[in-house]
């Protein structure tokens, strides 16, 4: 148990000490009772804005700590979408079918991470090729989904739909409760926190340290008899399946999927929010996606032309002059920079090497 | 005989398309390690200069020169701004390119909407059997193998070039010598870009003119300069650029040009899995194994 604490407060990352704590406490139990002040609307929008999360920190995993950027984390969001809606709308009424359907969704999603991951790691490609190879990944997904119209594409009784995509997705359904409204919301803010910790947990362990290792010098970390694929492979799938994760909720919220899902628009905006937040911070990373996922759809909802132009100019202003994050860089300044003296993000760390290989 | 033809004109049609797209690209990541994510965007560019030039009534075979400078200016505009920043951070500065083709193509949308007037083909086609071909894809095949003797006559035969290889190799040495090499890499931007505007105004004719129309090459552009590889910048482009249409035509031809994108995806995966370093070095160990084999021969 003590372990455990350690390995949450460890120094991947920011925010430690009783106040931040007491301040995450809060912020969840604010969003936990959101439901009793907030209406029906309201809870929907938070669904959606809080579903993203799961997709944005495993990017910030496999970019930021990993040091492996990849463009295809879409691709991984819509096949589980997609792959959700074919089973459960095959299954339908046979009691646990959703269930099936979502774990279905995210093995798939781990099958599909293990074996392009197995080509691109195992071949030991170079570094600046892999966000090309999933950006290729990204838009041959999408260009298949686009002309799957028509009958002739079917699984079993469900319709793939083409550019408009499939419709008709079940809601999750566990016995009698359809998760739905408050009780989707829930489910979704549970998923985020958990998955934040145990990332935290993740990043802050052995397993940890030397992923950041491989990140700073991969050589080095090699040397010192580590196998760099199999930690590069492992973290993909894993935030492959936390992408996975987001696309499943995202089917689950809207009952429906389209291929634009996976389009080149909706490649960038992880992207933006993990370069935007900083990197090689989770939290961080979970705030820029909430809050720029919310500026995002109220320009999507004014109508507005200029929505991709700020997300892209945003983009090169982050990289350009926040290049450790934009988010971050204020936390630095401000919020934890008395705290921070000991605990560097950049921690290759004398520990890593004082201990035994596994 | 007309299908042998047929084929041959298809392939050399596709090898052309994959090295025009490919040649800005592969000139910015070969010498300077720079991916750019934008070079789609400054295709695009070069479309649109083109077709805007062409409209206001401008002869066609200039307007591509209007778009080889244009396009070149921009380049070294966003060198100076931003992409100096970045050397030595290859996925730093892929971003960034990525943050400039979003604000590009979307910027280029709400100035001109969504598609422009298209340009016709020019010089007309020709037919052999039952099969028709067009006078100006064999002028692009031409086009694209000038082009890159050019480039590389540039960079092997003039003293910018030898410049330019010297500050790849070594910049720091190539500093100590008296190269600028701040100079060196904003004029290789620069060409790489102009090429790309170059590439986007020879093409303006054959297709649908848009905002997104980068994305058709940039896709392919990628696959060639992966496969490429960069021991040899350019036996890589021409060599995986042949090598993929060779794999990309026959199922294009049989089963539709869709399919032929995927089998693109595909060879890329296990060509790479082979040859991790890109054709570039394969041939390069061909080449080194051949001559060493000559050289043992005049030995005897």
């Amino acid at each position: 148990m003590r372990r455990l604490l350690q390995l949450l407060s460890g120094p991947q990352e920011i925010g430690h000490g009783a106040a931040f704590w007491l301040g995450l406490a809060l912020t969840c139990a604010l969003l936990f009772a959101l439901p009793v002040i907030a209406g029906f609307g309201v809870i929907i929008d938070f669904s959606y804005l809080l579903h993203v999360i799961p997709l944005a920190l495993g990017l910030s995993l496999l970019w930021g700590y990993g040091g492996v950027l990849s463009f295809g984390q879409v691709a991984f969001y819509g096949a589980a979408g997609y792959t959700y809606g074919v089973i459960g709308g095959n299954l339908v009424g046979i009691p646990g079918a959703t269930l099936i359907a979502s774990a279905g969704a995210l093995l798939a999603v781990a099958i599909l991470a293990l074996i392009f991951g197995y080509f691109v790691f195992y071949g030991r490609v170079q570094m600046w090729i892999i966000p090309i190879l999933t950006l290729v990944l990204t838009l041959v997904f999408e260009t298949f989904m686009n002309q799957t119209a028509g009958l002739a594409w079917r699984v079993g009784d469900v319709m793939l739909g083409g550019y408009n995509g499939m419709t008709g997705i079940p809601s999750l359904q566990i016995g009698d409760l359809v998760f739905f409204g408050n009780a989707f919301y829930y489910l979704v803010l549970a998923l985020v926190v958990v998955s934040y910790l145990l990332l935290r947990v993740l990043v802050n362990s052995h397993f940890g340290h030397v992923l950041v290792a491989s990140r700073e010098d991969d050589l080095r970390t090699e040397v010192l008899g580590y196998d760099i694929r199999r930690v590069r492979l492992i973290i993909f799938v894993v935030s492959a399946i936390l992408a996975g994760l987001s696309g499943l909720l995202y089917v689950l919220w809207g009952n429906f999927i389209t291929p634009s899902t996976m389009g080149i628009v909706a490649a960038v905006l992880p992207v933006v929010w993990v370069a935007t937040g900083g990197r090689d911070s989770l939290l961080a990373v979970a705030i820029a996606a909430f809050g720029l996922s919310y500026l995002q759809s109220e320009l999507a909802s004014a109508g507005s032309q200029y929505a991709l132009v700020i997300m892209g100019g945003l983009l090169i202003v982050a990289m350009t002059f926040f290049p450790k994050g934009i988010i971050v860089s204020l936390a630095r300044g401000r919020l934890f920079g008395r705290r921070r003296q000991h605990a560097t993000t950049t921690h290759t760390s004398p520990e890593v090497e004082s201990r035994e290989a596994p | 005989m007309t299908e042998v033809f047929n084929f041959a004109y298809l392939f050399l049609n596709n090898a052309a398309f994959l090295l025009l797209s490919a040649l800005g690209l592969v000139i910015i990541l070969g010498m300077m390690d720079i991916i750019n994510l934008a070079h789609g965007e400054l295709i695009m560019m070069g479309a649109y200069v083109t077709t805007i030039a062409y409209q206001a009534g401008v002869p066609f075979v200039i307007a591509p020169v209007f778009a080889f400078a244009i396009v070149g200016i921009f380049g070294v505009i966003i060198e100076r701004l931003f992409i100096r920043r970045f050397y030595g951070r290859e996925l730093g500065a892929l971003v960034l390119t990525w943050g400039i083709s979003l604000v590009m193509s979307q910027g280029i949308r709400i100035i001109f909407g969504s598609s422009m007037k298209p340009i016709p083909t020019p010089l007309g086609s020709f037919s052999i059997g039952d099969y028709s071909y067009s006078y100006y894809r064999l002028l692009l095949i031409a086009l694209g193998v000038l082009l890159l003797v050019c480039i590389w006559w540039i960079y092997n035969r003039t003293s910018f070039g030898l410049h330019a290889r010297a500050t790849m190799q070594n910049p720091d040495m190539a500093r100590t010598l008296g190269i600028n090499t701040r100079r060196i890499y904003m004029y290789t931007f620069g060409l790489g870009a102009a090429l790309a505007g170059l590439t986007g105004a020879l093409f303006a004719p054959t297709t649908h003119i848009s905002p997104l129309m980068g994305q058709q090459f940039v896709v392919p552009a990628f696959i060639v300069v992966v496969i490429g590889g960069t021991a040899g910048v350019f036996s890589g482009v021409a060599g995986s650029s042949t090598l993929l249409s060779l794999i990309q035509t026959p199922v294009g031809v049989a089963y539709g040009a869709y399919l032929g994108l995927i089998v693109l995806l595909v060879a890329a995966l296990v060509i790479i899995r082979v040859l991790p370093n890109g054709v570039s070095s394969f041939l390069q160990r061909w080449g080194d194994a051949l001559s060493e084999r000559r050289q043992g021969a005049v030995g005897k």
